[in-house]
This record gives structure tokens, C-alpha cells and sequence, in this order.
């Protein structure tokens, strides 16, 4: 008997149910949504959990709004469903954009934007196209709900700043508004491919000067990163071809990329530059 | 309806479907493990946990429950503990006491009744080694070589020495060296490794297996099994890919379940997962190439010097041979008079390496056609316009002193293939290392040209004498029919749709009559293995001319049975004799079954007389037919990331007479597709634990429907007519070329000369920026 | 470890299984149902050759453990789609165009090429790369399954005019 079939499963049908489950420590199990990374990493022989709650098919966190300023995408959201959502290509582009890298057709159908940031692979698709929204994670308890910037919610190496009886809800996502995004994956190949770099952006510019600046690199670090010293610089400066070698120059100083199976680090530190330059080309 | 059958089709030079492809697309064709097997064992192999060192204990931890398990190690060997290949120094399971030579040699084999309990009783086998420093890369090993000549430790060593290379280099007005380096690829056949091992009660084995050579275990297993060949008998089943990667692995494979299945009297199933197959099998050979060249002003070559070493692992298996085909490649394509070449095969701790398609030809390929595009750039002459004055052609001596034949196709691929792909135009619009107007991505072409070797080196079918039969028989479907019978496997090249074509065109029999069942050595004879590039040329041959054979019989059968004597011919599946009214074959073939039981057409292969070869100095004839293709790459090059995508591939290639144009299309396009992921993404390193740092499909990335160019193939036909229907190799050949014709692709656009492949993008960034990498 | 059971429409018709939730689709469908036409190859999710239908989704079986498909989820295998009329165009269409070599890739191929074809009838060159790109194929290339799924699309919309 494979590890995987040792688990024991729980198959909460309610919300309420799932988080009643994770409340006790004698019912919490860990979380499993699509299973596209950790019924990987359970194939590859990482210790498997003694229980799992499956939030796989949970209504309550399975939908996305679109609402006044914002839109709200359940942790449950498939990356497929997220794809096909018209309005998000208007209010999240970038996200979008993210969330159609993931894998290929059969895992975007499996694999969940909750999931993915869960998760918190440094390498994690979605997550510089989340952070530069400036959104915020939205995280349920028995205890309630609660909200926690995403810039705040990557706090480590595969570490996330969520409570053990807390599950991912959704995500509240500001609309980009007036400013433009855009979303660059430098992969291994050109599907099925885990990220050498990528950036996604959220830039605002009036009359040819940046009103505001959101950058984010995954893959070059810990975890998915902000280039807030590069939004800085950005902020307020005209878009020149000047301004955008020093932005492009700025960002390879500041990254501290490290060599792995994927890339070097040189590449990835001049790369990253190099995908911030992208950004401030196509605005 | 006699006018119909006047014209009756042909099949060879058509593009029949494939006989096996409607199972294939249903699902239904059963692999090894879609097969329901009772009552056997799994069998999980133990290994060595470190790459070099004294292996001191392999203990079953006596605490451990063991019953219904059984445990095989080297004490469990019947005979001599030796897989016999092409020497005899590896060790079915290492001994206590030797010397272990690779991370994950194997040491024990342990079966139980699910894979399981298997997995969880190794676990609990303890294998101590006294670890010994090891020597794990082909780096490790070229460097002892650059310092110290006498310390390199080589299993093989092979010279080829033409004319007189101090003459030529002192004729020379100009001197070229250069050095090229490719790592380790895997064949990455979908369906991995396996095979079942069956005790039978006379002691002999019976094996079933994902293989190419059924009967490479027949001979190579008689020593550790204590088996002759009669008693080893092995059947192919239907192979999910092999590409080499399923040549010489499985006879180990077999030895491993074999020692269970007899110790145990239960069928013993070995098959791996991904991660284990991908860690524990051959890949192909990581070579360090160095070329020297002299040359006139006007671009002869005067001299061709090269050494040539492949990292051959930790043990010889069959790397002597690889390394023969790759020094045989090494300037096969270029006239010139004076050449030494110096092969090598290096020892490193490490999986031995082994078969991948193309053997050892695309190292050498990969190194000549990199540095003859260097050649041309350093003489300020274009790469097409250099080969097309430079390229060998009939009339031409190769470096063994071969005279090429009219049958070489070898000019008319090149003109084609510059012509097809308008190389000329393209060539002045390469970005050289900067935009052109309008152009947002640096573009570049490239060209490689070449020549593959078809069949076994030198005389080597003379001696081997292939044998292969068509026989009359009662098929599945009851119906009376025709087997072909030869050792040639099906691994999705599509043999058994081609030698069906040519037994049916031999027999002028509808392909409805004719069956070919999957290769089992006890019914078919040696007619050599699936390699080599030799199947449609060597052994078609023989299924052309024992259908003949057996066409002869059954004309004089119906004869004597159903004409009163009056000759009778076979004819689009009648047998038709004069005056008399036609009787279709099956009604005469049933007479036959009847009456004298059946009937058999064999041929032996041979080779004509004139063939020369000298084993030792590798002088003569070293291949019986080459195959050529002129094979072109266009690319684009983001400036910004150096992301590189391969746009276009022209091929244009002579591979004898065309058997099925849609088959051999096929081999080409994915042969090229191969090439492409060793040219720009496929890499696995060496871990100093001594295992590959690519071990899963996560991490070895191979190109998927989004990577692949448009291909423009096409076939120009220069038959070998001493063995009709005239086909030269195709397998391997296309595998040969596209690396060499990207990284030149790659120089022209970037104006910088990889001589490392996978050309990655942080490979060009590092060319670029780095300025590690050569000079354009 | 927890058994469950779980009843499906499977290939058309009503199955139901009993086995740990955590038992993946493929070993169920292969192991338990007798279904090897899906194949295992990497079993990571990144080959694609053990791709089945789950609701008309394409996804790999090899992720998906047992208990998180409740009861009458639809699945369509290789199996069920050769039954099917628009199946057995495209598995045609892949025999015509020399789209098969070693076949281990092929069912999944078809499944994916399948659920392509029932969304986006006319797809261009481009979206079937896309569509394709989850499944690996080492022998062919895979200009001629792109061919193959043309031709298909091209004889499913004649067949519906």
C-alpha cells in the first residue's frame, strides 16, 4: 500500500465543517486542495500526514466576485476557472496571466490559486501577480475571519503567516484601476515549466511620470519578493529610457538569487533586471 | 477487376497506416505492467548507497520478519558473478569484499508478494561500504587527462590515423582548435524499465520484457545463470519507447529477477518507477571533444586532428562500441587526407552510460560541425557555402579509407536543404549580435551536415550473418496467413508496418494476410538486434528475400496442386497460372498447411565480397551504406531574457529507398525533437553524493507540444541496392545534427560560439556576458 | 487510513468503488477497474499519459486521490471515449496521420485532444500545442498528432453541419 492511501481523509462538505475540523488539534488535518504539489511531494517520498481535510469542491470558497473596487477570489478557485473569468483579464491581468502558466491544461484544472500560495514556493506562479495588487489574504477560523496583507503572508521559506486552525477563504484584490500590469515567466521550457524568474507589475503613470509602482520577482528568493527599493526609485520620476536602465540596474543590485537545478545566480539577478526593465517598457 | 489487379498497389514507398496503431489509440495494447499477473513476486533492487568503496556487509537485519520474502545477493549467483557484455568486469551484484564502483550498484534483490513489502523488507537489508574517493564526471576525468596523459584511466582506446597529419598540418596556412562538451542525456521512453522473470521446472527461465534485443539475455546471462542459450528464453512485449535506453539495460534486469525467480520458484516482476529508472539506467555518453584543423587560404583541409573521449561510467558494458561509432563520425563528412583521431572511453564512478540513438554520433557530430562552422567564420567564408566546397561526396576517400559509392546522397542534401530553407537569404539577415531593423529578437540560421553509418561497423553484418524466416501459418484470426518471423522489436518505429509493406510487396500478398507477432526468441532466429540503425536495411532485406523464398514455395505448390504443373505465379493474392482460372492464396496457402504441414522462407544476410575491414587498425570499409542529412536551424532570441526558441527545421535527408514515407517522417520529426532537448534544455549534473541532480520529470524537462518548431522534411532517395528494397538507417540520424546546427544558429545570432550544450539561456548570458565562453 | 465509497458515472455507466480516499484515480482505474488504457509514466502529473476526463476537465489521475470525487462525478477514460462517436474520429484521425509510434503517450494524447475538441471545434495550431502541452510524447515530435487533431476537427465539424 503506497503512503498516500495510510491518510486518513476527512471530506468536510461545509466550510463551517472544515473549519470546525481544523479547530481541535485531535481532528486538524493538513489542508489538501487540488493536490497538484503536495500529492507530488508525497509521490516523491516526503513524509506523508497522518490526516488530511480536503477542501477540494468547498462552495463557499469556490467563487469569484467582482465588486466595486475590489474582486474576491476563493482560495478554492481553480487556476482553469480563474482563467476563463473574463472580468478578471480586465481587473487582474497579470493574475490571470499567472494562473495560465501553471503547469499545463490538467493541472490548472486541479491546481487552486489557495493552493498555490499556500503552498509558498518561492517559485509559486501567482504570487508576484497577487502581491503587486497590494490585496490581502483573508483567513477563517471558529474564531472568525481575518485579513492579512499578502506582503506580509510569505514569511519564510515555504512558511505562510496562517494560524494551524485557520484555513485560506479568498483573496481580496484590489482592481488595477488605471495602472497597467504585466506578467513575465522566464521558465524551463514553455508549459509544464517551474520559473527560472518572473515578474508581474502594477504600474500607474499620468502624463508620462509613475503616479505608482508595484513590482514583484518570484523565484529569486525565499520567498516571493517586492521590489520596494525599485518602487522608490520609481515613484513620482519620469519614464525615460534613462530612468528605466538605473530601475533595471537597481533591481539586479538588490536581489539575492541563489543557484539551483533551475538557474544560476547570476542569471537570475541580471534576469530580474532584466524583467523589471520588460515592465517599464510596456507601460 | 484483372485491370485492377494489374495496378495493384505497391506498398513500399507508401504510406501505409501502421499495423499497430489501432490499439494504440484505443488503449487496448497491454504493456508490461497493463498485463494481469498472478501469484509472482516484485522484485525491488538494493544498492549501493555510496559511488566508490569496499562493499563490506550486505546483512538482512535478523530482527526483521523475512517470512514469504526472498532475499538474492552475490551468494545467490549460480554460476560466475559477470554480466558478460563486451568484457567481463561487471558484476551481476557486487560481492562482499570487492569494490563497489557506482552510487546504486546493485547488491541484493529482494522479492515479496507486492512491491510494498518488497520496498519496506530492502529497507531493512544493511549494505556497508568502506567509502573510497571517487572519481564521479567526465571534467574530473578530462582534466587528469590534460595534466597528467599516463594517470587517465581509459577502458577503451581506438585510433584512426589516415595519410600523414604532421604533413598536413605543416601544409596548412592556418590551424583551428577548438573544444566541445555535452553531458548526459536521458532516453526518457515513456514506459519505464521492466520485465518478468518465470522459473520454469527444467530450471531454464522464461523472461517477458520491455526490450529491444531479446536475445542479447540469451547469450550475455549463460555465465552468472549457469544457462545456456536454450535455456534462456526471452519475448518482447509491446514497448512504450526505448531509444537505446532498453539495448543492453534489460539483460541486467533480467539477471536481477532472475536470481529471486530461481532461488524463490515464483515469477519475479522488476519494473521501476520514473525517479529509479531515471537514476539507475543508461544514458548517453557525456563527451569532451577537442578538434584540430589545418587549412589552406582557399578553406582545404590539410589536417584533421581529434581527440575523442566519452565518460563511459564505472563499468566498459558496451561503451567500446559507442565510442567506435563516434570516432567514425568524428570527420566523416569532410574531405581531407591527413586525420588522426584518438577515442577514448573514461572510467568514473558512475552509471555505466550506454545505447541512445545515435551511439556515440551525435558527440562527435555535435564537435565537428560546431568547430567546421568555426573553421568557416575564422577563413571569413559562409557555413553553407564553405561545406558545399569542403563535404565529402562519391568518389571520396573517408578518414578509414573508405571510397563512397554512387549511392551517397550526400551533395544533393546539401544543396537541397540550403535551397529549401533559403539558408543563403537567412544567413545575411542572422543578427550577428545585434538587431537588424525590425527585427525584436536576434535571429539566427545554422547548418550542420552529415553522414550516419547505417548497420554494424565494418563487416560486422558479414559476420553476424542476420537470419530471419517468413512461415506459412494458421494467424489469430484462424485464417490462413503468413508470420514473419525475426528478433526486430516494435518500439514504435514502426517495423512491423514496414516489414509488413516489404513481405507483402516480396509475397505480392495483401497486408491482410500478413502478421508479424512480437519478437519471442523461441520462435524467431537471430536476426541481431534493434539498433544501429541496421533493422530496415539489414533485416529488411532478409524479410524481402526469405518472403521470396517462401514466395517460390508456394508458387510450386500451387503447381503441383492446382495447376497440373503449369507454373504458377503469386500475384496481388491469387495464385495465377496460364489458362487456368486464378485461386486466391489463402485457399492454396490451406492447402499447403494441410497437406506438408506448411512452409518457411529463411534468408541469411550477406555482404558483398568487396567489403573490407581491419578490426585493429580500423582501416577499410567501416560502414556497409551511410545515410546523409543536411540539417538546418532557425532561431530567435529574446534580448531581453535570451530565452531561445528553435522556429524552423529544415531537414532534408538521403536515407536509401523510402519504405513508408509517413513512418520515416515520424522517426525524423522526433529524432530531430530528441536532438532539440539535448541542444537547449535537457541537463542533468552529478550530485557528490554521486546521483543525477535530474532525476524526476520535474527536473528533467524534455520539450513538450509547445517547444517544438515547424519541421520541413523531406527524403531524397539514393538506394543501397545490394540489398533491396534498397533502404539505408533512419533511426538514428536525425538525433545526429540539430544540436551542432543550433549552437551555430545560436553564433550567428549572438555573434558568440557555444561550445557546451544545453544552450540555456543562462548559457548565452554567460557567453555574453561573462565572456567565458569562446570567441565567435 | 480511511476506506471510502464512491459511486460514479464511469465511461457512461454507474460504478461504484470502495478503497482508502487517498488511493489515487489511476491505480483504481488500472489496479482495482481493470482500466490500463491511462498509463502511468512519471506519476508527478507531468507527463500526461494518465490523463482522464473528471466532469469534462482534463486532469491527471495520478494527483487525484479517490476520496475527493464524490458521488456522481462524471469520468471519461480512453476506454469510454473510444465508445464514443467524436472518440473514435479522432482516434481515427491519429491512426491516418502517423500520429502513433510506441503508443505509451497516445491515450492520454487523445483525452486531452478530446477535451479540446468538445470546448473549442475549431482550435488553431496554437491552441492545440497548448492543449498538448501537458502531455509528453518522446517518439513523435508531435507535428503529426497537431495533424491529427486538425484533420479530426476538420471531419467533427463537417459531421455536425
Amino acid at each position: 500500500m503506497k503512503n498516500i492511501e495510510k491518510i486518513a481523509f476527512q471530506f468536510p462538505t461545509t466550510l463551517a465543517a472544515a473549519l470546525r475540523l481544523q479547530a481541535n488539534e485531535k481532528t486538524r488535518g493538513k489542508l489538501l486542495a487540488g493536490g497538484t504539489d503536495l500529492m507530488v511531494q508525497w509521490a516523491s517520498g516526503v513524509p506523508t500526514p497522518e490526516r488530511v481535510t480536503s477542501l477540494w469542491n468547498l462552495p463557499e470558497i469556490s467563487a469569484i466576485r467582482v465588486l466595486a473596487d475590489h474582486v474576491e477570489i476563493g482560495a478554492g478557485v481553480t487556476h482553469a476557472f480563474l482563467v476563463d473569468c473574463q472580468p478578471l483579464r480586465t481587473h487582474v491581468p497579470a493574475l490571470v496571466a499567472a494562473a495560465g502558466t501553471v503547469g499545463a491544461k490538467q493541472i490548472q484544472a486541479r491546481g487552486t490559486l489557495g493552493g498555490n500560495v499556500a503552498n509558498a514556493s518561492p517559485a509559486g506562479d501567482t504570487a508576484p501577480a497577487l502581491l503587486v495588487t497590494d490585496g490581502t489574504v483573508v483567513l477563517a477560523s471558529q474564531a472568525g475571519e481575518r485579513e492579512v496583507s499578502l506582503s506580509q503572508f510569505w514569511t519564510g521559506y515555504r512558511q505562510i503567516a496562517a494560524r494551524p486552525d485557520e484555513i485560506i477563504v479568498a483573496f481580496r484584490l484590489p482592481k488595477r484601476g488605471k495602472a497597467r500590469e504585466r506578467f513575465r515567466k522566464i521558465g524551463t521550457r514553455r508549459a509544464q515549466a517551474i520559473s527560472k524568474v518572473m515578474a508581474a507589475s502594477r504600474i500607474r503613470v499620468e502624463k508620462g511620470v509613475i503616479v505608482s509602482a508595484a513590482i514583484a520577482l518570484g523565484s529569486v528568493a525565499p520567498t516571493p519578493v517586492r521590489l520596494t527599493q525599485v518602487e522608490q526609485f520609481l515613484a513620482g520620476k519620469k519614464l525615460t529610457p534613462a530612468l528605466i536602465a538605473e530601475a533595471e540596474k537597481l533591481a539586479q543590485t538588490t536581489v539575492q538569487p541563489i543557484a539551483d537545478i533551475r538557474s544560476t545566480a547570476e542569471y537570475r539577478r541580471w534576469a530580474s533586471g532584466r524583467l523589471v526593465r520588460d515592465a517599464l517598457e510596456h507601460l | 477487376m484483372t485491370k485492377a489487379r494489374k495496378n495493384a498497389r505497391q506498398l513500399i514507398g507508401t504510406g501505409m497506416h501502421r499495423v499497430d496503431a489501432a490499439g494504440k489509440v484505443s488503449g487496448e495494447t497491454r504493456y508490461l505492467n497493463d498485463m494481469p499477473l498472478k501469484g509472482i513476486l516484485h522484485g525491488v533492487v538494493v544498492r549501493s548507497p555510496v559511488p566508490r568503496g569496499i562493499l563490506k556487509a550486505v546483512e538482512p537485519d535478523p530482527a526483521y520478519n523475512w517470512t514469504g520474502i526472498t532475499v538474492a545477493t552475490a551468494k545467490d549467483i549460480p554460476g560466475e558473478n559477470v554480466v558478460h557484455m563486451h568484457d567481463r568486469t561487471m558484476p551481476l551484484l557486487a560481492e562482499v569484499g570487492a569494490e563497489v564502483r557506482y552510487r546504486g550498484e546493485p547488491v541484493a534483490v529482494v522479492a515479496a508478494k507486492t512491491l510494498a513489502q518488497a520496498s519496506a523488507a530492502a529497507a531493512h537489508i544493511r549494505v556497508e561500504v568502506d567509502p573510497l574517493p571517487p572519481l564521479l564526471t567526465l571534467a574530473e576525468a578530462v582534466a587528469v587527462f590534460k595534466s597528467t596523459p599516463d594517470k587517465f584511466d581509459s577502458m577503451k582506446s581506438q585510433d584512426i590515423v589516415k595519410g600523414d597529419i604532421a604533413k598536413g598540418f605543416a601544409e596548412a596556412d592556418d590551424i583551428l582548435e577548438g573544444e566541445y562538451e555535452a553531458g548526459h542525456q536521458e532516453q526518457l521512453y515513456l514506459e519505464n524499465q521492466g520485465v518478468v522473470v518465470y522459473p520454469q521446472k527444467d530450471g531454464s527461465i522464461f523472461a517477458d520484457g520491455s526490450l529491444q534485443c531479446p536475445y542479447f539475455p540469451v547469450h550475455e546471462l549463460n555465465d552468472p545463470l549457469q544457462l545456456p542459450p536454450e535455456k534462456i528464453r526471452v519475448r518482447q512485449t509491446p514497448i512504450g519507447g526505448a531509444f537505446g535506453g532498453k539495448e543492453e539495460y534489460p539483460t541486467m534486469l533480467i539477471g536481477y529477477a532472475a536470481l529471486p525467480a530461481l532461488k524463490s520458484g515464483k515469477p519475479v516482476k522488476i519494473t521501476y518507477e520514473r525517479n529509479e529508472d531515471i537514476l539507475f539506467t543508461p544514458k548517453r555518453h557525456p563527451v569532451w571533444v577537442r578538434y584540430k584543423t589545418g587549412f589552406k587560404k582557399d578553406g582545404t583541409l590539410t589536417a584533421i586532428e581529434c581527440d575523442y573521449i566519452l565518460d563511459g561510467g564505472a563499468y566498459l558494458t558496451i561503451s567500446d562500441v559507442v565510442m567506435f561509432r563516434g570516432i567514425l563520425h568524428c570527420a566523416l563528412a569532410y574531405r581531407c587526407d591527413n586525420v588522426v583521431i584518438r577515442g577514448k572511453v573514461a572510467r568514473t564512478h558512475s552509471m555505466p552510460c550506454g545505447a541512445f540513438r545515435g551511439f556515440g554520433a551525435p558527440q562527435a557530430i555535435w564537435g565537428i560541425e560546431s568547430h567546421i562552422d568555426a573553421v568557416a567564420a575564422h577563413l571569413g567564408r559562409a557555413p553553407h557555402e564553405y561545406r558545399q566546397q569542403i563535404h565529402i561526396r562519391p568518389g571520396d576517400s573517408t578518414p578509414t579509407g573508405q571510397i563512397l559509392s554512387a549511392e551517397n546522397g550526400s551533395t544533393t542534401c546539401l544543396k537541397q536543404a540550403l535551397q529549401r530553407a533559403d539558408f543563403a537569404r537567412k544567413w545575411r539577415q542572422s543578427s550577428q549580435g545585434k538587431l537588424r531593423k525590425g527585427q525584436q529578437k536576434l535571429y539566427g540560421v545554422g547548418l550542420a551536415f552529415l553522414g550516419h553509418g547505417s548497420a554494424f561497423t565494418g563487416d560486422g553484418e558479414a559476420k553476424f550473418k542476420a537470419k530471419g524466416r517468413v512461415e506459412l501459418a494458421t494467424l489469430a484470426n484462424g485464417k490462413p496467413g503468413v508470420n514473419i518471423r525475426v528478433s526486430s522489436t516494435e518500439m514504435g518505429q514502426g517495423v512491423h508496418t514496414i516489414f509488413t509493406q516489404i513481405a507483402a510487396d516480396a509475397l505480392s500478398l495483401a497486408p491482410e494476410h500478413i502478421r508479424f507477432p512480437l519478437a519471442d526468441t523461441a520462435f524467431v532466429p537471430n536476426s541481431g538486434p534493434t539498433v544501429a540503425s541496421r533493422t530496415t536495411m539489414v533485416v529488411g532485406n532478409v524479410v524481402y528475400r526469405a518472403a521470396q523464398d517462401l514466395k517460390q514455395q508456394i508458387e510450386a505448390f500451387a503447381a503441383q496442386h492446382f495447376f497440373r504443373g503449369a507454373a504458377a505465379t503469386l500475384k496481388d493474392s491469387q495464385l495465377v497460372a496460364k489458362g487456368a482460372r486464378p485461386v486466391p492464396f489463402a485457399k492454396v496457402a490451406q492447402a499447403m498447411l494441410k497437406e506438408i504441414g506448411g512452409a518457411s522462407g529463411s534468408f541469411q544476410f550477406n555482404l558483398p565480397d568487396s567489403i573490407r575491414w581491419d578490426q585493429t587498425t580500423f582501416k577499410g570499409d567501416s560502414y556497409p551504406g551511410y545515410s546523409w542529412m543536411a540539417n538546418i536551424a532557425e532561431v530567435e532570441i529574446d534580448p531581453l531574457t535570451y530565452e531561445l526558441a528553435v522556429t524552423r527545421v529544415t531537414a532534408v535527408i538521403d536515407i536509401g529507398r523510402v519504405i513508408n514515407p509517413v513512418t520515416a517522417g515520424g522517426q525524423v520529426e522526433g529524432g530531430l525533437t530528441q536532438a532539440l532537448g539535448y541542444a537547449v534544455m535537457e541537463k542533468m549534473g552529478t550530485g557528490k553524493n554521486g546521483l543525477y541532480d535530474a532525476a524526476r520529470l520535474q527536473t528533467y524537462i524534455i520539450p513538450t507540444a509547445l517547444d517544438t518548431p515547424e519541421f520541413d522534411i523531406h527524403f531524397v532517395e539514393y538506394p543501397y541496392t545490394f540489398a533491396p528494397p534498397g533502404a539505408k538507417g533512419v533511426g538514428e540520424l536525425p538525433m545526429d545534427g540539430l544540436a551542432p546546427a543550433i549552437a551555430n544558429a545560436v553564433a550567428a545570432a549572438t555573434g558568440r560560439r557555444l561550445r557546451q550544450i544545453p544552450i540555456t539561456p543562462e548559457a548565452i548570458y554567460e557567453a555574453v556576458h561573462g565572456g567565458r565562453e569562446g570567441t565567435p | 487510513m480511511s476506506n471510502v465509497t464512491r459511486t460514479w458515472k464511469l465511461n457512461g455507466k454507474s460504478v461504484t468503488v470502495r478503497a482508502p480516499a487517498g488511493r489515487r484515480l489511476l491505480d483504481v482505474l488500472r489496479d482495482d477497474l481493470g482500466l490500463t488504457g491511462s498509463k502511468e509514466s512519471c506519476g508527478e502529473g507531468e507527463c500526461g499519459a494518465c490523463t482522464v476526463l473528471v466532469d469534462d476537465e482534463p486532469m491527471v489521475s495520478c494527483l487525484i486521490p479517490v476520496g475527493q470525487l464524490p458521488n456522481g462525478t462524471e469520468i471519461l477514460t480512453i476506454e469510454g471515449i473510444a465508445r464514443k462517436a467524436a472518440g473514435r474520429v479522432i482516434q481515427q484521425a491519429y491512426i491516418e496521420c502517423g500520429a502513433v509510434q510506441c503508443g505509451f503517450c497516445i491515450p492520454g494524447m487523445v483525452v486531452s485532444s478530446y477535451a479540446l475538441l468538445q470546448r473549442n471545434p475549431k482550435p488553431s495550431t496554437r491552441a492545440i500545442r497548448d492543449a498538448l502541452a501537458g502531455n509528453l510524447c518522446r517518439c513523435t515530435g508531435y507535428a503529426k498528432i497537431i495533424q491529427a487533431v486538425k484533420l479530426a476537427a476538420t471531419r467533427l465539424a463537417k459531421r455536425t453541419r
